[in-house]
């Protein structure tokens, strides 16, 4: 035994450092007790959040604001789980691929990505990732009454789910509405459009090129994310089905009469440029009074609402999709979210589900949306409670006429489970179809010649 | 490096020294291989074996929407791909686009080159603005004519056509102009190599011969023709060697101007392998298309190679 003699250093040492404690002990108990304030509506939930602690994750988002705003949480989920997260911003375009690559490689590179709904019958059908059911029903990992998953849009969660199971957790979505000046509208005296015959003829009532003022606009680039986003509304309104006796099938009476309205507004009464605009071109002409309309996701309102950019504050209302010949009204089922990589040791995919839970939960929802500090506020949040309170309605009519109400409507009775073809295949079929529709749009085919060669093109596809 | 042992080989005086001169060849060889095996290495690893492993992948099935179906067939993939209009079609934009731009530059370069070279003042500003494109990255100039040069209503070039009376045109969005927007961003970019090889040939020619053709009273154009032309073809060969292969593979620029669109109108055959591999997540086939352009592309310099050596 060696008795202990402090010599003149370590004695020098430790009062300096007892000295400091005095000195900045309160300010650090007063930031660990803010801290417990922020963690506690979180620790009301009867599981263990620190069962995972110490592990590390990487989960892959878009550069967005409403991802930027969970990152900012990022130190409270430290705080309460002892995990270390780390995200990675991938560009939209590039997401999809990265992730899929991470999967079908087996590293593990990404615990979880922003997920398209579009690829969780791919993820499925490759077992990439992890039935989310399993987590959710264990009592360890999750409480169900303090997360109350049923809260979270049911259009959302079918959209993320293969054969009626969950595979991806909704964080952020969007439905497709209709967006226009009122003040064009109501010169002309014209009403928000209630059929798609409606929506031609206001555009073609409020078009004058001349003045600088196109009719309306949808998006025209080529992309399984972009025209093929607002063709399949316009295909289930006009009555298509994907599939015809098991077979997926993208021709027909139905097709042409859809592509043939698509081709037609974009031809007479949107912008030359348009066939190559997605949806912030869009939203930019819009802010900049050049367009009368536009039908797109609810979202883009916070792109023409803008002050520092938009010159229609407070001349924007919103309007359902106009229903179609067969008197159906489809939007949109966009939302992105977080699947679990299944190539990873059981401990990360505990840590990988805290992380999963604590985003879309109700508390986090509210803290990126109204009750975040920063100037960008969602207007995506997941769920139903969230668009209830009275803080968010209050944020989000700050877009503009009725836009909560036609957002709450058309999320609980325009979306449809079969809006896009869902199927393995959906990332070629997704890209035949939109480069099938560009070739329509931008005259390189007729209707049914683009769309016919889609068909002969997506059956190879189909064949095992 | 059999050379260096050969030398040093080739001095031995008598029968013993002969001995110690072998063993010292052997060693230099070995050393030469020692030093030559990082490189011949890092080359096997990042080219050889790859292109193997894409020759092998085009014989299977590899098509990650469809896990199940996935194995060995051989060369089924080629057997459909002559089947795919869509193949033919790429080719044969592949095709315009390398034909014309590679006569657009060795034109243009030419014209340029004939032009600077009679600059009395200016000469060095003008290579230096002029060498600007090339050292800008495809991706970037993508950018730039997309957004700043093309766009409808705000872009220079549609001004100026505005201005020339011609109106506002969909220059990305039309099946046919898109095709020329494309051309004329890739011999923009590429024009400078041409001028820049093509003057540096043009300052090597002998002056005598000029000065003969001169006092035989040729003309401009009978001097160009018979003298310029034939003393810078290696030059011009050389050129068209260089561009056609790279025009062959070009990707980058297309990729971010037009994406192969509007519909397939720009969809080089190297777009088109890139969509099925990495969009369709059809590896397999989309192997065997990059498998044919490396076949396309082979034969195709193989022949201008013929052609260089013939004369």
């Amino acid at each position: 035994m060696k008795s202990y003699k402090p010599t003149r250093r370590t004695f020098l040492k430790t009062t300096t450092a007892a000295a400091a404690l005095i000195g900045f002990g309160p300010a650090v108990l007063r930031q660990a007790s803010a801290q417990d304030a922020d963690l506690k509506p979180y620790q009301s939930a009867k599981i263990n959040w620190r069962q995972a602690e110490g592990e590390s994750i990487t989960v892959a988002v878009i550069p967005a604001s409403y991802f930027d705003n969970l990152i900012s949480l990022e130190p409270q989920f430290k705080a309460l789980t002892g995990i270390n997260l780390r995200f990675e911003k991938i560009p939209p375009a590039q997401i999809r691929q990265k992730s899929v690559i991470d999967l079908t490689s087996k590293t593990g590179t990404y615990a979880t990505h922003a997920a398209d709904p579009m690829y969780y019958s791919l993820y499925a059908a490759n077992k990439w990732v992890d039935q989310l059911d399993t987590y959710l029903n264990d009592a360890s990992l999750t409480d169900k009454g303090w997360f109350n998953a049923d809260d979270i849009f049911a259009a959302w969660r079918g959209a993320n789910s293969v054969d009626g199971k969950l595979y991806g957790m909704p964080y952020d979505g969007e439905v497709t509405i209709q967006v226009y000046r009122k003040d064009l509208y109501q010169a002309k005296g014209l009403k928000a459009a209630d059929t798609l015959e409606d929506y031609m003829k206001n555009a073609a009532a409020v078009h004058a090129p001349n003045d600088r003022i196109w009719g309306a606009a949808l998006r025209g680039v080529a992309g399984a994310g972009q025209n093929m986003y607002i063709y399949p509304s316009l295909f289930r309104e006009f009555g298509g089905e994907w599939f015809k006796g098991g077979k997926l099938v993208v021709n027909g009476a139905e097709a042409e009469a859809a592509l043939a309205y698509y081709v037609d507004l974009m031809r007479k009464y949107a912008p030359n440029a348009a066939s190559n605009w997605n949806w912030p071109d869009i939203a930019d002409a819009f802010s900049q009074g050049t367009l009368g309309s536009y039908l797109d996701a609810h979202s883009s309102a916070s792109v023409v609402n803008n002050p520092d950019k938009s010159k229609v504050i407070g001349k924007v209302a919103y309007a359902r999709w106009p229903k179609g010949p067969t008197g159906k009204r489809v939007s949109s089922i966009w939302n992105w979210g977080f699947p679990i990589n299944a190539a990873q040791s059981e401990k990360k995919k505990k840590a990988t589900w805290l992380f999963i839970q604590w985003a879309a939960s109700a508390e986090t929802q509210a803290r990126t949306a109204h009750k975040f500090a920063g100037p960008t506020k969602r207007s995506g949040a997941n769920r139903a409670s969230v668009w209830k309170d009275a803080e968010y309605v209050k944020l989000l009519n700050g877009f503009g006429d009725d836009f909560v109400k036609v957002a709450m409507e058309a999320l609980q009775n325009d979306t449809d489970v079969d809006w896009r073809p869902r199927v393995p295949q959906w990332p070629a079929i997704g890209d035949t179809m939109a480069t099938a529709i560009q070739s329509a749009l931008s005259g390189q085919n007729s209707v049914k010649a683009a769309l016919d060669d889609a068909q002969k093109r997506i059956e190879p596809m189909m064949r095992g | 490096m059999p050379s260096a042992g050969n030398s040093v080989a080739a001095t031995p005086a008598g029968a013993a020294t002969s001995d110690f001169g072998r063993v010292l060849a052997q060693r230099e060889r070995r050393f030469a291989t020692l030093l030559l095996a990082p490189a011949f290495l890092a080359l096997l690893v990042t080219t050889t074996f790859p292109l193997l492993f894409l020759v092998y992948t085009s014989a299977y099935r590899i098509d990650l929407a469809m896990p199940f179906a996935n194995g060995f067939v051989g060369f089924e993939n080629y057997a459909v791909l002559l089947q795919d209009s869509r193949f033919w079609q790429s080719l044969v934009i592949s095709m315009v686009y390398t034909i014309s731009t590679v006569i657009l530059q060795v034109v243009i370069g030419i014209a340029l080159a004939l032009f600077v070279m009679d600059m009395k003042r200016g000469q060095g500003w003008f290579r230096l603005i002029a060498i600007l494109p090339v050292v800008l990255s495809p991706a970037v100039v993508g950018m730039i004519w997309r957004t700043f040069m093309l766009a409808p209503e705000f872009g220079i070039v549609d001004y100026l056509a505005i201005n020339a009376g011609l109106g506002s045109k969909n220059w990305l969005g039309d099946p046919t102009l898109a095709m020329v927007s494309v051309v004329v961003i890739h011999t923009w970019q590429w024009t400078p190599f041409a001028f820049m090889v093509l003057l540096a040939s043009l300052a090597a020619l002998p002056d005598d011969i000029y000065e003969a053709a001169r006092i035989d009273r040729a003309s401009a154009w009978q001097r160009f023709r018979r003298i310029t032309l034939p003393l810078l073809r290696p030059a011009i060969v050389m050129v068209i060697i260089m561009r056609t292969m790279v025009a062959l593979t070009a990707f980058a620029a297309i990729f971010t101007v037009t994406g192969g669109g509007p519909g397939t109108a720009t969809e080089i055959l190297n777009l088109y392998a890139y969509r099925k591999s990495f969009t369709e997540l059809s590896i397999g086939y989309g192997s065997a298309l990059a498998v044919a352009l490396l076949i396309v592309t082979i034969i195709i310099s193989a022949i201008l190679f013929a052609i260089r050596r013939s004369k």
